[in-house]
C-alpha cells in the first residue's frame, strides 16, 4: 500500500515538475535575450581570511568606502542618463564623501547602492567583484602574520584565473583603450567625480609597497597614517590635474615587479572602471540597451582573460611598458 | 520537513529535552560569533525562517558555507504554547545552486500534523536560474525531500517551490508557490498541501547605512487535516548584519485565518554564519 502511495506521490511530483519548468520557459522566453546566469563565487577560504578587518581597521574602512563609490556614481549616471552634471559632481560625489566619512567597519551591499545598474551590467559587476575579492585578498595577506606570503599571494592569483570572469593578467595597452570614440567623456564632464575615483585607485595600489615594507604589525600601521592623509587630501581636493588613473607599477614598484600579473589584473580593473564611466556618461550611446551592449562588448572582448588570444589591446612582452603622465605621490 | 512557511513549525509540540538542545545550540552559535567578529553572509539574501517565511530567487556564492539557526516561539488560540528550534546547514556546491540539510525540533513532537514532524530531517536543493535584468524577474526552483526521522513520521515527503524575485528601485519583491506531497499520509492528514507566500524586503539605511534589511510577507498554505481552512497571516522581520559573517534576524507574526490551533502570535530569532 505504502509502495503504491510513494509511487503515486512520485508521479504527482514528475508531472508537477514538468508544469512548472513549462510555465517557467514561458515565462522567460520573452526575455531570452537578458537571460543572463548570476555564477557568483565565494572568495578563496584561508586563515588570511579578513586579516585587513582586524588587523589594520583604518585602512579596511576605508576600502569599505570605496565601494561605495563606483556603484554609486553608476547608478546616478544610469538614472540621470549623464546628463545632469549637479547631480553628479554635486549630489552623488558629496553623498559618497558622506558615506566614506561614516567610517563604515562593513563594505557595503553594493546592488542595495546600485539596484538599477546591477540589472543592466551584472555580468560586469560581477566581474568587478572577483577582482575587488582578490584586491581584499592581498591586502588580507600582507596584513596578516602569514611567514609565506609569496605561496599565499600566488594561490589566490590561481583560484582567481580559474573563474569564467577573470580579468586578463596581460598588459593592455590603456592609452588604446582610452581613445574609444567615447574615452575621457566621464572625465570632461565630471572632472570632481573623475578625480576622486582616481584618488580611490591610488589608495588602492599604493598601499602594497608601504604594508611590503613594514616588518610588523605597529609599522604597518604606521606606514599608512601618511598615506590615509594623502587620500583624504585628495577627497577634499580631488587631483583634477592629473592626466590619467594611477598605476600600480608607479605607485608600489617592487609589487608591480614581484607579481606583474596581480598588478596588470588591478590596473585593468580600473582602466574597466573608467572605460564604463565612459559608456555611461557618454551621449553617443544614448539608450541603455546601447549601452548595456558596449558594456558586455568591451568585458568580453578587451577586459576578460578568455579574449586574450584574440584581444588587440594585449601588449607583448615589458618593453611595451610607458609610464603615464601621472604625479605619484 | 522544514518547509517555507512558518506555520508548518507552529503546528507542532513538545517537551524539555528539544528546548535544552536549542539552548546549547544557540549558545555554539553564541561562541561562533565571538570567534569571528571579523566575518560574508549577506542580510540581503533570504532564506525560509529566517526570520520569515520566504525564499528568494539567489543562492549563496559556489562554495559558501552557511549555518543558521533559529529559535521559535508560538502562541496557538487552542493548545499550549510552543518552543522550537530549527537547525540548516547551506553549502553553495555547484554554480548558481545550493544544497540545504535541515530539521527541526519542537515542543510536544507526538501531536504534529502533516509534513513537519519534529525532527524530520530534509534534504534540499535551490537552483537559480538567471540574475535579474532590466526586463526579466529572477527564477528559481527548490526541490526539498523530507525523511521520516521524527517523532511520529512516516514515510518520505516531496516539496516543489518556485521562486521569483523582482525589484522596484531598492525594494525587492519575492513570490514562492509550491506543493508539498505527503509520503504517507496519516488519519485526517491531505495527501498533499499547496502554499503561497509573498514578501517585500527593503534595504534600510541608505545611503549611510548597509547592514539591515526589512522584510514583510503575507502567506496561505492547504491546512494539514482535511476539512480546515487554509492558514493565512502575514509576519514582518529584520535582518541584520553583525559582522562579515554573521547576521542576525528576528521576526514576529500572526495567522488571522485557519484551523482553532493556528498561531495567533509567533515570533523567531536566529543568527546565520557564512564561513
Amino acid at each position: 500500500m505504502e509502495k503504491r502511495m510513494t509511487s503515486v506521490t512520485l508521479k504527482h511530483s514528475i508531472r508537477t515538475s514538468a508544469i512548472l519548468a513549462i510555465a517557467l520557459v514561458a515565462l522567460t522566453s520573452f526575455g531570452c535575450a537578458q537571460f543572463e546566469q548570476r555564477d557568483k563565487r565565494f572568495y578563496y577560504r584561508a586563515l588570511w581570511n579578513f586579516a585587513l578587518r582586524e588587523n589594520l581597521k583604518e585602512l579596511d574602512i576605508e576600502f569599505n568606502g570605496v565601494d561605495f563609490g563606483h556603484s554609486n556614481l553608476y547608478e546616478h549616471l544610469l538614472l540621470t542618463r549623464g546628463k545632469d552634471v549637479p547631480a553628479i559632481e554635486e549630489t552623488a560625489r558629496k553623498e559618497t564623501l558622506r558615506f566614506i566619512a561614516t567610517r563604515p567597519t562593513l563594505n557595503p551591499n553594493e546592488e542595495a547602492i546600485a539596484p538599477t545598474y546591477m540589472k543592466l551590467a551584472w555580468k560586469a559587476q560581477n566581474t568587478f567583484d572577483e577582482a575587488h575579492a582578490l584586491h581584499r585578498a592581498t591586502y588580507d595577506i600582507y596584513v596578516s602574520d602569514l611567514h609565506d606570503k609569496d605561496a599565499a599571494l600566488r594561490k589566490v592569483l590561481v583560484f582567481y584565473r580559474d573563474s569564467a570572469y577573470a580579468i586578463t593578467s596581460k598588459h593592455l595597452d590603456h592609452r588604446r583603450l582610452d581613445q574609444l570614440p567615447y574615452s575621457k567623456t566621464f572625465r570632461q564632464k565630471y572632472p570632481l567625480f573623475n578625480a576622486t575615483i582616481w584618488a580611490y585607485h591610488y589608495l588602492q595600489v599604493v598601499v602594497y609597497d608601504a604594508l611590503a615594507a613594514a616588518k610588523d604589525l605597529p609599522a604597518k600601521q604606521k606606514a599608512v597614517e601618511p598615506i590615509l592623509a594623502t587620500y583624504h587630501r585628495y577627497l577634499e581636493q580631488p587631483p583634477v590635474q592629473w592626466t590619467f588613473m594611477p598605476m600600480t607599477g608607479e605607485l608600489s614598484p617592487q609589487f608591480a615587479r614581484d607579481y606583474p600579473e596581480i598588478a596588470n589584473i588591478f590596473d585593468n580593473l580600473h582602466m574597466m572602471h573608467d572605460t564604463i564611466s565612459d559608456i555611461l556618461a557618454t551621449d553617443l550611446l544614448p539608450t541603455w540597451e546601447e549601452k548595456r551592449k558596449e558594456i558586455y562588448r568591451i568585458t568580453q572582448s578587451y577586459y576578460w582573460a578568455s579574449a586574450d588570444a584574440s584581444n588587440p589591446f594585449v601588449i607583448h612582452g615589458d618593453d611595451d611598458r610607458v609610464p603615464h603622465q601621472h604625479p605619484a605621490q | 520537513m522544514a518547509t517555507t512557511i512558518v506555520s508548518h513549525i507552529n503546528t507542532q509540540r513538545s517537551e524539555d529535552t528539544p528546548v535544552k538542545v536549542s539552548v546549547f545550540m544557540l549558545a555554539v552559535l553564541c561562541l561562533l560569533v565571538e570567534a569571528n567578529n571579523a566575518g560574508a553572509l549577506d542580510h540581503d539574501n533570504l532564506d525560509p525562517n529566517r526570520p520569515i517565511a520566504i525564499e528568494d530567487a539567489y543562492v549563496i556564492p559556489k562554495g559558501e558555507i552557511g549555518v543558521e539557526g533559529g529559535l521559535t516561539f508560538n502562541d496557538r488560540k487552542e493548545g499550549k504554547s510552543r518552543f522550537g528550534f530549527q537547525p540548516q546547514i547551506i553549502y553553495g556546491a555547484f554554480d548558481n545552486t545550493q544544497i540545504e540539510i535541515m530539521s527541526g525540533l519542537v515542543t510536544e513532537p507526538s501531536t504534529v500534523d502533516g509534513d513537519d514532524k519534529s525532527g524530520d530531517l530534509s534534504v534540499a536543493a535551490l537552483y537559480n536560474f538567471n540574475t535579474e535584468t532590466v526586463r526579466v524577474p529572477a527564477f528559481a526552483a527548490r526541490v526539498e525531500v523530507g525523511f521520516p526521522t521524527g517523532v511520529g513520521s512516516k514515510g518520505i515527503d516531496t516539496e516543489l517551490t518556485g521562486v521569483m524575485t523582482r525589484s522596484f528601485g531598492r525594494w525587492r519583491t519575492h513570490l514562492n508557490a509550491g506543493y508539498t506531497f505527503l509520503g504517507s499520509p496519516q488519519q485526517n492528514e491531505r495527501s498533499g498541501t499547496y502554499r503561497m507566500v509573498a514578501a517585500v524586503s527593503y534595504p534600510l539605511g541608505y545611503p549611510m547605512s548597509f547592514t539591515d534589511t526589512i522584510i514583510v510577507n503575507a502567506f496561505t498554505r492547504q491546512s494539514d487535516l482535511k476539512g480546515q481552512t487554509n492558514p493565512t497571516g502575514v509576519g514582518v522581520g529584520l535582518r541584520h548584519q553583525v559582522s562579515s559573517r554573521v547576521v542576525f534576524d528576528a521576526g514576529v507574526g500572526t495567522e488571522f485565518l485557519g484551523p482553532p490551533d493556528r498561531s495567533i502570535f509567533f515570533s523567531t530569532i536566529g543568527l546565520s554564519l557564512g564561513f
